[in-house]
This record gives structure tokens, C-alpha cells and sequence, in this order.
């Protein structure tokens, strides 16, 4: 294999050779140069790629790869990863030799092309270095090429003529187009002789940008010769100095200024008692001007004092902060700025304001400052007293929602809480119209009409009337006036405006409660007082109290005698004494009735009064209510007639009951009774016969005898006048229903003595047959009983129904009363037996009479608690009914 | 004319003791008496009440005193009715006397007021039992005549003469006064007077 070594003799150029076949690699000596292997290394394709910087490392492996398969030329770039880190660009170029696919083989060439790649990238690098430049320093170069007239604009250039970089090829007329019109010609002419005279030529002009905004340019430009010594090329530099250029105008101005302000500067200081010093940082000496001494309560002099002068003359509490700001600010972190206090050599201490200017040499090195110092004693005393009055005034004026105002010859005047008040902005003009503008619209009328009064008659005036501000809140405003005199001449108004809004509100508010406690009372017929009983004083008398006494409201006020002489009489003295009692103890009180005789129109009424002891008051203090009772007590005297009516209907009832009874009675005795005397009678006619018929006087008085006892025996033994009573009519009897029919009818009579009725029944209560009058009067004699037993205490009346075990139904009634008689409890069943002042002594008789022509049973037990129970019993089939 | 029979004073009242003591009272001044529970029990023994009267005690079981008066007046029997009751009032008082009643007692009487109603009463019952049997007497008398001697009793009470008796009947003068005869003979009457008043007695009218 031959290999060409011709490629070696240039630097960095280094052939190689590759049999694809075998892998077979040659590289000359320079090759082995580049990869950085000894000269004696041995070639091989993986130390070539083992060179290769491995970001490039698959790509060139796939290039070769596909170089084996086609055999196509190889040329491309590369980077080397050197031992040392080193990076190198190398150009690779190779080609196939040879026709024989099998025996494919590469020879080459790989060039370092590591500095020429740096130099590309240099230049590029400093180009784009420039265009930032140009950019920067608003400069751009052109060229003109005589020849052909072509015009080159750089990127600069045409942004500082409001393009885009390139946005379009630019010629002679455009430029002329966009040169200021005011500008054009003189520049062309001086453009044209720059040419022909072949000199620079250096000019600033104004162009105006599509925008049509106007900049001022600095252009210069130079001509170009050729060879012959012809012009060929203007070459120019166009820079926007508009910036530069105003900056410059501004300065001149100021300098003016500030030669204008040294000369007023100069006067004003003697005016305004203002001095300047310098303070001389190199010597630490300070020049003073005549001012500044006088300030300081010294003679002027021209030479410079000492510093140390200067820290003695200010105040010892100010002197630390005053140098510690002198200091900050020769070392320019603040400006040299304080206001403290200094002291004269008479002990007088005066307040200044120094302010001062750093100066700088060219180095920039602080070498003097320079201020101003003046002396604001008095205007900082005045200014002083003027804010805490104004803080004063304006803080009270707050406080109170109120602000003053003026008007007329005194000068509109309004203030800062007028229009916080009126809700309107503070540089709102202070006019009548402003304020007329947001009364309400109801008030508007009536407040203009005040107003009008007031200018005319110069009288002053307090009025409320509502505003509307902005945000649509209605307040509302009192609002005083005073008319001001000078040497009698009216010369306008002064006076307040409050928001009374809260007071007026509730004012309403309270008006209106009590409004509607007046008619609460009206209605209810009670009133409400306070008195103190001790001094006789009336503190509140509610117009419906008045109104109880008779006594007209609006003729207040109505001492408490006047109260006192309206109760009765015969009330008084209760009434005084239960009220003293109360007072003398210092405890509430509540006199349930009493009478007054109406003051206006006579008519007696009952009233309850309440008084409770007013514990914060003084002693004898009461507050309370009276009320009109007299309805009520008419009602309940209704009430209780109509509740003794029902007794007495009750124990009518029970008295007719009583005379049938007797009646029946009656005539159960009169039969053995009429019988005995008539035998009586046939054994007086036995003994009056001759001789006497002994034998038939025997019999009779033996019937006698008969008779006699079957009289008692009808009286002991009720049970037979039952048996012979007229028939019942038998039914079918609910018991429960009787029951229930028994507690609603003994309802009222219970509830009247506080008694509560319970049933507590099987829920299998049998339906029995019998009499429902009997079965009634019963319950109704047992129930009464229990009433009757609870009628001072009140209590609970049970009534149970269970069946015994022998299958008889027992029922219970049970009270929580008296109990039973602890004498004489046997005989309570028996007839005309009674314990109470107004029992007939039959009840129980009857009720044991008709229990047992039932076949049933009655007894009494004793509660294990307070009370009795009464029981008996109902067969399952009564007695006559099966 | 059978012998009258001695007078009973009958005692209804369910209360014995009342009923046996008012029987004694009656029999301890000579009087007959006989007692009864019940009404009934008085009529189902008592088929024809001898004379007598009747204490009846207003308020009975099943039928009361008043009801059982009408009863009886209903039934025809006739038997002054003392009543006495242990309540009585007016209106059943005069219910009772208007009904014909003695007497209303209430007890306990006196029982000297109960005999001397009983007296009066047995009085009255004898008087009336004494026409009533008069009247029976003649009644048996009457039916003793012939139909013919009846014809001529009704005509002579009349007042007609035989000749006018004998033109009306169809027969001679001689055969009125033999049936003339027979009536005055068969009625036991002494003349024409006393025949006319047993006419009276019978209730015979001329039927002209």
C-alpha cells in the first residue's frame, strides 16, 4: 500500500490510510502529531477514535460505518478530546481508491483546523462587538460608492433613522427625504463642496424618522480615492446626539439659573437671616459669613474659626447627631441636612436649619462643604404654637362632629370638618350654594327660607335639618348661627355645624319607644312611676298613671299628695301602712287592691300598685307601675257568684236528691209506723172490752213490737228501700265511659281546688250490665268525697280499675287528702254519719246501698301517703242482670 | 128474702203488718174482717163479696188502689171503697172520691176515723144491698107473670081501665080482671098504688 505523505509537509496536515477489509490503519507521522500519540505508536483505528471527542464520537463512527458498506467520500469536521483536555477542530477528507469493493480502501487527509476556527470566531466575535458599539454610542457608519452610487447603511444607521436593521436598500433621495426640510440644502451643498474640495466634512443636522419624530444627528464623512487619486467612496459615521444634545441645553440653563440664584442667594440671606459656611475638610476650619455670627449671637469676623468653635456653640443634647450627619455626609451617604438647636454665648438658645453641599475636586476627593444656616427660632415657636392650636381645635372639632364656619364680610370660611361633615372634598369652594345643593331635598325649602331670614334680619339661628351627601347617607346637621357686630354693622355670620345624626336618631328613636310604652299602657291600663317616698318626690309619672288617678297628663306636675287624696278612705289607711312597712324596711311591695275615686270623673276603680326599691337610687326610691284592676276584679267577683251559684245548684241538687229520698223513705217507715199505732190501737179496744180480750190485746201489742222494729230496720237498712226503688233500666254500661263522663263533669269543681284527675285503667275494663243513674251516682258520691277531703289542699284524685282475683272488677278512688277519721272509721258507710259542717251524712249510705243491691262490696283503706281510697266492687255479672 | 149475711170489712194492703193490724182494729169492735195482700187476691177468693166494705190501700204492687176501683166498677161489683194511703195528696184523693170512694184515710189514721168510715160505709152497703134486693124480689115476682099478665101489668100501670086493657089486648073484660087478678096475687101487691110503684122499681114504662 502506497501512501501518499505529500499532505504532511504542511503544518497540522497529517495523512492516513484505512484497507476497510482488514481494519488496517496507517497515519503519518504529522497524523500521529494531531491525535497526540508517540511517533512510534502503532496505527489503529480505535486510537483514532479514542481521540474523538465523544459528543462526535457516534457520529463519526457512523460515517465510516456507512463508508464501508457504499464507499462513498469522507469529508467532514470533528473535534479531538487531547490527554491535556485540549480541544481540537479537525477537517477530515477522504476517498475511496481502488474498484474493487471487497478490497475497499481510504486514503486521506485530517487538517487541524483548530486556529483557523478560532480567528473565524474572533473576527465574528469583534464585529458583533462593534454593531453593539455603534448601537450603544447611537452611532452608525454609511458608504457611498461614487461609482455606482450604492448606499450601505450599517444596522445603527438605520435604527437611529427609525428603521429596522436592513429593512430595505437605501439610495441618495431617500436620504434626502429624511433629512429635516430646514436642514436639506445647506447640508447637501456642504456635502458637495467636502467632495470636491476632498476634505472631511463634520456637521450636525436634524432628521426626522417615519414617525415623524425629529432627532439631531452628528454625521461625518470622508472621501475615498482610488488608485488615480479620484474620489471613489464617502465613507461616514452618523451618530444621534438628540440626548447629548438636550442634556447640554439643559445644563446651560441651569447655569444660568444658578448664577441668577447666587446673586438672589445673596440677598435673600439678609433678608431672611439665612448664613452660609464652608467648612474646609483639609484644615478642618470653617468660614463663617456675617449672618451666620449674627445668628449665633456673635460679632462677625472675616477669618475662618475652628471647628471645635463651632461644636461648642451647638446645643450639647444636638451636638452628637449633628456631627454624626456632617460626617455621614462628607462621606456621601446622606445629605449634610439637620435642624437643631444652638446657643449663644448669653445662654440663649436658638433653633437652626443647616444644610450644606458636598464639594469634590476633579479626583472626586470631598474637600469643602458648603451650606446655608438660618435661624427658625421664631417661625418653629409660631408654627409650633399654630399646630397644637390647630391640633387642638381641629382634634376637638372632630371629637365633637363639629366644624365652625363664617360667612359674609368675615370671609367665606369653612372647616376641615364642615366638610367632613357635609361629606363633601376639602377644596370644595365654601358657598351657600354648595351647602344649599346637598340639603335634603325636604328641608331644602325651609333651610333656604332660614337662610334668607338670617340675611335679612341679621338674626342668628339654630336649626336641624337633614343632608344628602354624595354617597346618598343622610345625616343630620345642627347648625348655629350668630350674627357678628362691628361698632353695630352687621359684617356677616359666624357659627357651628354639628352631625347630630347618632343624637337625633335616637332622640327619635326614644320618642318613639316612648310612644309606644304610652299607648302600651293606654292599653293595658297600667302605668309606670318613680317616687321617692322619703322626700315625697315624683321623678316619673307615666301619663296612663295619671290617667288611673284621674289627673290629666299634661297638667303635670301632680304631687304625690294629690295621688294620696284619691284613694279611698276607707283604703287609705291600709294602703300607708303597707307602703311605709315597705319603705321603713327597704323592700318591694305589692298592694293587690286598692280603690281610688277617679280625680276627674268620680268613679271608683280598683287598683294594684307594685313597687320595687330602686337600689341605686337614693333611700325611699321606688320605681313601679300601677294598673287598673277593676275589670278584673268585677271578673273574678263574676266569676266567684257564678262559682257559688254552681255550689249552691250543687247542694240543691243534692238536697232534692236528699227529698226524694226522704220521701221514699218516708213512706218505708210510715207503714210500720202507721201499722204499730193502729195496733196500738186495736189492743187499747182489746183491753177496753168486758172482760178484756187479753188474748187479742197479746197479739196485737206483739205486731206492735213487729211493726216498731221493722220501722228500724228500714232506717238501719237502706238496702231495702233499693230493692224496692223503681226498676233500673239494665244496659250494657261502659264503665270507662262513666268514668270519663264523671271526671269531665267534676272538671270544673276540681280544677277550682287546685286538683288534678288521673284515670288509671285497665285497658280491659268489662262492659258490665246494669244501671247507669246508680253506676253514676256512685262514682259521682265516691269522686265528690275525694274532692271534698282535698279542697284545702288540692292534690290528685286516681281512679283505678282492676279485677281482683275472685274475677269481681275493684274499682279504686283514691285522694291525697285528709284521710280518714281516726275515730269512727267503721261507720263512715252509715246513714246521717258525717264529719263535714255540711254533709247530709248519706252520700256514703247511698253509695254502699247501691253497691251492694249490686251484690258488690265497698269499703274504705288509708293511703300509705296522705289520703284514703275508696273501692268496691262490680261483679263481672251484676247481681239482677244476668 | 134470705137472712141478710153478716157484714165483712175486706183489708187489701200489701204490708202485712199494716193489713193485719187494721183487721184486728175492725175485729176488736165486733166487725168481721178479712185481709188481702193483693187485689187479685181478693177477687179470686172473694168470687161474689158478701155484704161489707172495702180498705183499700192506695199504693199496691202490680195494680195500684185506683186502678183496682175501676176494676171493680168495670166488673160490676159494687162495694163502698175506704181508702188509705201512707202519701196521699189532693188530686189522688179526689181521683179516688170522685170515683165513688167512702173515704180517703192517710195513715197513720186515727183509728177512730177508720171505724167510724167502716160504720158509715157498711151503712151505706146495707142500704143498698136492701133496694137491690127488692128490686131482685120484684124482678122474680115479674118473671113469674105470663106474657099476657105482663101485657096487662104494664097496661093497668098505665093507668087504663079493663075495658080500655081489654079493647087493646083483643079480650073481654072478664079475662082482664082474671089476669088483673093474678098479677096482683103474683106481685104480692095490695093495690094498684103499690103495684105501680113496683112497676117504678122494675123501670116498666108504658110504651106509649
Amino acid at each position: 500500500m502506497a501512501l501518499p505523505d505529500k499532505g504532511s509537509e504542511f503544518k497540522s496536515c497529517g495523512t492516513f490510510g484505512w484497507k476497510v477489509r482488514t481494519g488496517e490503519v496507517l497515519w503519518s507521522a504529522e497524523t500521529c502529531k494531531i491525535l497526540g500519540y508517540p511517533r512510534e505508536t502503532r496505527p489503529g483505528l480505535e486510537l483514532i477514535f479514542d481521540r474523538i471527542h465523544p459528543e462526535d464520537r457516534e457520529c463519526v463512527r457512523q460515517l465510516f460505518d456507512d463508508a464501508k458498506k457504499t464507499g462513498r467520500d469522507l469529508d467532514f469536521e470533528h473535534r479531538l478530546l487531547m490527554p491535556d483536555g485540549a480541544i481540537r477542530n479537525i477537517h477530515t477528507v477522504a476517498q475511496a481508491v481502488g474498484d474493487d469493493p471487497a478490497n475497499l480502501e481510504y486514503s486521506g487527509m485530517a487538517i487541524d483546523i483548530t486556529e483557523a476556527k478560532r480567528v473565524d470566531e474572533d473576527l465574528h466575535e469583534s464585529k458583533t462587538r462593534l454593531e453593539e458599539a455603534q448601537h450603544i454610542a447611537h452611532l452608525g457608519y454609511w458608504e457611498w460608492s461614487l461609482e455606482t452610487g450604492h448606499l450601505t447603511w450599517s444596522d445603527e444607521t438605520y435604527r437611529i433613522y427609525g428603521l429596522t436593521p436592513q429593512e430595505r436598500p437605501v439610495d441618495i433621495e431617500m436620504l434626502r427625504e429624511m433629512i429635516h426640510p430646514e436642514d436639506r440644502e445647506p447640508m447637501f451643498r456642504k456635502a458637495e463642496e467636502a467632495m470636491l474640495l476632498g476634505i472631511r466634512s463634520d456637521a450636525e443636522h436634524r432628521i426626522v424618522r417615519p414617525s415623524g419624530e425629529v432627532r439631531i444627528v452628528h454625521s461625518r464623512s470622508d472621501v475615498k480615492r482610488d488608485a488615480l487619486g479620484r474620489p471613489c467612496q464617502m465613507f461616514g459615521t452618523v451618530q444621534d446626539i438628540t440626548d447629548r444634545k438636550r442634556v447640554e441645553e439643559e445644563l446651560q440653563a441651569v447655569s444660568r439659573d444658578l448664577r441668577e440664584s447666587n446673586a438672589k442667594f445673596e440677598e435673600a440671606q439678609r433678608v431672611a437671616h439665612v448664613g452660609y459656611w464652608i467648612w474646609h475638610l483639609d484644615t478642618d476650619r470653617v468660614t463663617w459669613s456675617e449672618e451666620t455670627f449674627r445668628i449665633f449671637g456673635l460679632e462677625p469676623q472675616k477669618n475662618p474659626i475652628d471647628l471645635t468653635m463651632v461644636r461648642d456653640m451647638i446645643h450639647p443634647d444636638d451636638r452628637e447627631q449633628v456631627f454624626q450627619t456632617a460626617e455621614k455626609a462628607v462621606r456621601g451617604e446622606c445629605r449634610p441636612e439637620s435642624e437643631h438647636r444652638g446657643v449663644r454665648p448669653n445662654g440663649e438658645i436658638r433653633i437652626v436649619y443647616s444644610q450644606g453641599d458636598l464639594k469634590r475636586d476633579a479626583s472626586g476627593r470631598p474637600y469643602e462643604m458648603f451650606g446655608t444656616v438660618q435661624d427658625i427660632t421664631d417661625r418653629k415657636r409660631a408654627e409650633d404654637i399654630l399646630k397644637r392650636t390647630q391640633f387642638y381645635f381641629s382634634e376637638g372639632q372632630r371629637l365633637a362632629r363639629m366644624g365652625s364656619w363664617a360667612s359674609g364680610d368675615l370671609g367665606d370660611y369653612w372647616s376641615e370638618e364642615v366638610y367632613k361633615i357635609l361629606g363633601l372634598p376639602g377644596n370644595a369652594s365654601p358657598a351657600l350654594e354648595q351647602y344649599l345643593a346637598i340639603v335634603h331635598p325636604q328641608d331644602r325649602a325651609s333651610m333656604a327660607e332660614t337662610i334668607r331670614g338670617m340675611h335679612e334680619q341679621h338674626r342668628g339661628c339654630d336649626v336641624t335639618k337633614r343632608i344628602v351627601r354624595s354617597d346618598g347617607e343622610v345625616r343630620y346637621i345642627r347648625c348655629v348661627g350668630i350674627p357678628v357686630f362691628e361698632q353695630e354693622v352687621f359684617k356677616g355670620f359666624h357659627g357651628t355645624m354639628i352631625d347630630v345624626t347618632e343624637h337625633e336618631l335616637l332622640t327619635r328613636e326614644l320618642r318613639r319607644e316612648q310612644a309606644y310604652l304610652a299607648e302600651a299602657q293606654s292599653l293595658a291600663h297600667i302605668g309606670s312611676w318613680a317616687t321617692n317616698f322619703a322626700t315625697g318626690q315624683n321623678f316619673h309619672i307615666s301619663d296612663e298613671t295619671a290617667r288611673l288617678h284621674g289627673f290629666d297628663p299634661r297638667q303635670r306636675p301632680i304631687p304625690l299628695e294629690r295621688f294620696w287624696a284619691t284613694v279611698l278612705p276607707e283604703d287609705e289607711p291600709d294602703v300607708r301602712v303597707a307602703l311605709e312597712n315597705a319603705v321603713r324596711a327597704g323592700a318591694d311591695y305589692d298592694i293587690s287592691n286598692f280603690r281610688v275615686c277617679r280625680a276627674d270623673d268620680g268613679r271608683i276603680r280598683f287598683l294594684r300598685t307594685i313597687g320595687h326599691l330602686n337600689p341605686s337610687g337614693e333611700p325611699g326610691e321606688y320605681l313601679g307601675i300601677t294598673m287598673d284592676i277593676t275589670e278584673r276584679k268585677r271578673a273574678e267577683e263574676e266569676h266567684e257568684r257564678l262559682r257559688q251559684l254552681e255550689a249552691d245548684l250543687a247542694h240543691t241538687n243534692r238536697l232534692n236528691m236528699m227529698g226524694e229520698l226522704a220521701a221514699a223513705l218516708a213512706h218505708e217507715i210510715k207503714q210500720p209506723i202507721a201499722a204499730s199505732i193502729t195496733s196500738a190501737n186495736a189492743c187499747l179496744r182489746w183491753l177496753a172490752h168486758d172482760p178484756p180480750n187479753l188474748e187479742r190485746a197479746r197479739a196485737a201489742a206483739t205486731r206492735m213490737k213487729e211493726d216498731g222494729n221493722r220501722a228500724a230496720d228500714v232506717i238501719n237498712s237502706l238496702r231495702t228501700f233499693y230493692k224496692k226503688g223503681a226498676p233500673p233500666e239494665p244496659e250494657v254500661l261502659n264503665v270507662k265511659d262513666i268514668i270519663q263522663e264523671m271526671t269531665v263533669l267534676l272538671g270544673n269543681e276540681a280544677v277550682r281546688y287546685a286538683i288534678t284527675i288521673h284515670s288509671e285503667l285497665d285497658t280491659d275494663v268489662p262492659r258490665i250490665p246494669g244501671d247507669r243513674v246508680q253506676m253514676q251516682q256512685v262514682f259521682m258520691n265516691l269522686m265528690l268525697n275525694a274532692i271534698e277531703a282535698m279542697k284545702d289542699t288540692g292534690g290528685e284524685l286516681t281512679v283505678r280499675a282492676l279485677p281482683n282475683p275472685e274475677g269481681q272488677l275493684v274499682i279504686s278512688i283514691s285522694d291525697t287528702g285528709v284521710g280518714l277519721p281516726a275515730e269512727g272509721a267503721e261507720r263512715i258507710f252509715d246513714a246521717f254519719h258525717t264529719t263535714k259542717p255540711q254533709g247530709t251524712g248519706m252520700g256514703l249510705a247511698i253509695t254502699r246501698s247501691i253497691v251492694e243491691s249490686w251484690g258488690g262490696r265497698v269499703w274504705a283503706t288509708a293511703n300509705e301517703g296522705a289520703g284514703a281510697t275508696f273501692h268496691f266492687t262490680l261483679p263481672r255479672e251484676m247481681q239482677g242482670y244476668a | 128474702m134470705k137472712p141478710a149475711a153478716t157484714p165483712t170489712v175486706y183489708i187489701i194492703d200489701d204490708d202485712r203488718g199494716m193489713r193485719q193490724a187494721i183487721q184486728d182494729l175492725v175485729e176488736s169492735v165486733g166487725l168481721r174482717a178479712e185481709a188481702f195482700a193483693t187485689g187479685e187476691e181478693f177477687l179470686r177468693r172473694q168470687s161474689a163479696p158478701g155484704p161489707g166494705c172495702l180498705v183499700l190501700d192506695v199504693r199496691l204492687p202490680q195494680m195500684s188502689g185506683l186502678d183496682f176501683q175501676r176494676r171493680l166498677a168495670e166488673t160490676g161489683v159494687s162495694i163502698p171503697i175506704i181508702f188509705i194511703t201512707a202519701h196521699g195528696d189532693i188530686p189522688m184523693s179526689v181521683r179516688a172520691l170522685k170515683s165513688g170512694a167512702m173515704e180517703f184515710l192517710t195513715k197513720p189514721f186515727r183509728d177512730q176515723d177508720l171505724l167510724d168510715a167502716i160504720q158509715q160505709a157498711l151503712q151505706h152497703d146495707s142500704t143498698a144491698r136492701a133496694q137491690h134486693a127488692e128490686v131482685h124480689d120484684l124482678e122474680q115476682r115479674y118473671q113469674g107473670l105470663t106474657a099476657r099478665e105482663r101485657e096487662v101489668m104494664t097496661l093497668v100501670v098505665s093507668g087504663m081501665l079493663n075495658k080500655q086493657i081489654a079493647s087493646e089486648i083483643g079480650a073481654s073484660e072478664a079475662t082482664v080482671k082474671i089476669h088483673r087478678g093474678h098479677v096482683m096475687r103474683k106481685m104480692k101487691a095490695e093495690s094498684v098504688v103499690e103495684l105501680l110503684r113496683m112497676a117504678d122499681k122494675l123501670k116498666l114504662y108504658s110504651h106509649k
